[in-house]
């Protein structure tokens, strides 16, 4: 085993750290001191700090109704997401007729990414009625080609004894699934519900096109309509952003490990 | 089955575990924080008056105005004691400022006060000071 | 194949579809009839007030020949796209540093990755003002440095919009391409350095002998998801600049989106949604081929 010097490889990775920490640190110096707005030079330390910006963003925007349409539609798309790909997964285990056809439709599914769906999504969004709605917001939403692979290879890997075994106990097919195929394939079913999560409370094109009247907004347009409100002339707009991004950088601490490996085997499997 | 995961019954699994102890902080926190609120809530708005000189003023106008959307209206007024108090009610704004005037004594420029919830109880930490003449 | 005999072929057949069916409503709702009703579109001339009424290649035509707009945009999306390579780099050499024994490398690994699972609607917020001109962190280091006299109007200028929005995306897509090099990374076995350093191979050496190779596929990977990022960059390039100035940012996504709602034009909009799916396949067609030749073929020396 060579032994190299350890310091510079850490002194790399602080620099790298730094730049990636910096635009954090700067947007909350301004949001609790808005004096990077006219001032200049900029200040490392912020001066007299305040929460008010926060206070001003509170009432301000309605940000509980945004933040409540996302968790309603995240909701929504989140189990979703898990029932019906849990039980294509377990279709997919399966050997029956027609299997290679539908195999092959959802490995041509996985190609067509949803912006260049777009327009027509739109138009059939508008003839089910469903403009503006939260089910319109999660629909498109409700399922994904990863995570039924993720399921499928999950469910492959239970010994078929244990299936067998449960056959004789009498089980149907759904109880099969969620009796016992989903306590064994929980790392499937973390991938599933980080990575359903993540898309959808992100999501800002869909939204964009199908709400229209302002209190279905969710936070992201929330957001971005602040912006083109506001400008940038105000520390509020950053205090927006924090408020915005808290929620996402705390779910990310609390769920790294199942994070992480979600999106590599999400992303290998695509 | 994996064997660690039945060791434990479920309701601890289901205590224990980062996500709920997170999440059940937060929501403590929140609930404080809105029983705090619901106790300091009253609109009201203390302070005192002073002539540039330190000495209380009695009889000063002391005018509330509440941000209507991009400016400032005025909202009420209260006149100061003997001790050069005021206590203005009905404010129910969290941005607002706050001006004195007495005639023959001078007048004190607007302050503005920051709040951190609509309608927050709060005693100004500094008296107004009246300065130049009326 | 021991199955339960109850009902029959039939009757597991059905029960299997059954359990297939919501997913599969969901596709061929939101993704095969999309597309098809976008090549059907695109050859005619319909707007929601009129019926609509077959023009052939119209659309197409003035895309290719009338469309200055559709050139900037493809252009742009393709100077996009080439960008990818420059993160992937990068991530790569912070993957072979965290990836070396020390101590911190998870918390390292968390720092880096943080800026992947953020909205991208606040990331672009953030770059949008550490770019602007007047108060800008990268003017204020760069003026610091006395590298410029004057402030640079990034997001203002035409030729340095768009590297801007490129640089914002790459903050944000580093720590993704590190993770996935990471577990590229992990998956050589230490055997094959091991055995090579007791040959006499220097550290770089080996690098490029059989890390380099071995990762091969990896690579391609993180150059398919760059691609596809890409490609679909809308939420970073609307909000930070809305595609200019003028049309310098402007990428095919964001085209189309506003083409389909700003303009109305929604059979146009679906000739360049078109062009632009024919396009991504192509793209994702030729990096499958030329990494499909070495995927799984580890020469062990």
């Amino acid at each position: 085993m060579h032994r190299y010097p350890r310091w510079p490889i850490h002194l790399a990775l602080l620099a790298a750290s730094f730049a990636m920490l910096v635009p954090f640190y700067w947007v909350l110096k301004t949001s609790v001191s808005g004096e990077n707005i006219f001032a200049y030079p900029p200040s490392v330390m912020p001066k007299a700090p305040h929460l008010f910006y926060y206070v001003d963003v509170w009432y301000y925007i309605p940000f509980a109704r945004y933040f409540l349409n996302s968790v309603v539609v995240s909701a929504i798309a989140v189990a979703a997401n898990v029932v019906l790909n849990a039980m294509a997964g377990y279709a997919l285990t399966r050997h029956f007729a027609g299997k290679g056809v539908v195999l092959m439709l959802f490995l041509s599914c996985m190609m067509v990414p949803f912006q260049a769906t777009i327009i027509p999504a739109y138009l059939i969004t508008g003839k089910l009625g469903l403009l503006d709605s939260y089910l319109g917001l999660a629909l498109p939403q409700c399922s994904t080609i990863v995570c039924i692979f993720v399921f499928k290879a999950s469910f492959e890997a239970v010994p078929q004894s244990l299936i067998d075994a449960a056959c004789i106990d009498g089980l149907s097919e759904w109880g099969i699934i969620w009796r016992m195929m989903i306590p064994l394939a929980k790392a499937a079913v973390a991938t599933n519900v980080i990575l359903s999560f993540i898309w959808s409370w992100n999501n800002f094109l869909w939204p964009l096109i199908v709400t229209r009247s302002a209190d279905m907004q969710t936070l992201p347009l929330g957001l971005a309509r602040f912006l083109s409100y506001q400008e940038d002339t105000t520390g509020a707009l950053y205090a927006f952003c924090i408020m915005v991004l808290a929620p996402g950088i705390l779910l990310f601490l609390l769920a790294q490990k199942e994070f992480i490996e979600g999106l590599t085997s999400g992303a290998i499997k695509a | 089955m994996s064997g660690s995961e039945v060791s434990r019954p479920l309701w601890h699994r289901l205590l224990v575990n980062r996500f709920t102890i997170v999440l059940a902080s937060i929501a403590l926190v929140v609930a404080i924080w809105n029983a705090y609120i619901a106790l300091h809530d009253h609109g009201v708005v203390e302070g005192r008056v002073v002539d540039a000189a330190g000495q209380p003023v009695e009889g000063a106008t002391v005018v509330l105005w509440v941000l209507d959307f991009t400016t400032f209206v005025e909202k009420t007024r209260a006149i100061t004691d003997v001790d050069g108090r005021f206590v203005i009610h009905g404010n129910d704004s969290h941005n607002i400022q706050i001006e004195a005037e007495k005639i023959g004594v001078g007048r004190a420029r607007r302050v503005p006060v920051r709040l951190y919830f609509k309608a927050e109880d709060v005693r100004l930490p500094s008296p107004l000071v009246l300065a130049g003449s009326g | 194949m021991a199955r339960r005999g109850r009902g029959g072929r039939w009757r597991r057949t059905a029960e299997v579809w059954c359990l297939l069916a919501p997913s599969l409503a969901i596709f061929l709702l939101y993704r095969i009839l999309p597309l098809l009703w976008n090549g059907v579109l695109s050859f005619e001339d319909w707007s929601p007030l009129r019926p609509a009424h077959w023009i052939g290649l119209e659309n197409y035509d003035e895309m290719l020949f009338d469309d200055g707009v559709f050139w900037q945009a493809l252009w742009n999306t393709l100077i996009f796209m080439a960008s990818a390579p420059i993160g992937i780099v990068i991530a790569l050499a912070l993957a072979l540093l965290v990836n070396a024994r020390i101590r911190g490398r998870d918390i390292y690994r968390t720092i880096i990755f943080l800026s992947y699972p953020l909205m991208t609607v606040a990331v672009a917020i953030i770059w949008r003002w550490m770019f602007d001109e007047r108060v800008g962190l990268i003017n204020y280091v760069a003026r610091s440095l006395d590298l410029v006299d004057r402030p640079i109007q990034f997001l203002n200028s035409f030729n340095w919009a768009l590297p801007s929005v490129i640089a914002a995306n790459t903050w944000q897509m580093l720590g993704f391409y590190m993770i996935i090099l990471l577990t590229g990374l992990q998956s050589i076995p230490g055997e094959l350095h091991e055995a090579a350093a007791i040959d006499g191979a220097t550290g770089s050496r080996r690098f490029w002998s059989i890390t380099l190779p071995l990762l091969r596929p990896t690579l391609f990977l993180c150059f398919v998801i760059g691609m596809l990022n890409s490609f679909t960059s809308f939420d970073l390039v609307y909000v930070m600049t809305g595609g200019g100035p003028g049309r310098a940012t402007e990428l095919l996504i964001t085209y189309i989106y506003k083409l389909g709602f700003s303009q109305t034009r929604f059979d146009y909009a679906a000739a360049v949604t078109v062009f632009f799916f024919v396009l991504l396949i192509s793209v994702t067609w030729v990096a499958n081929r030329l990494s499909g030749r070495d995927a799984g073929a580890m020469r062990l020396d």
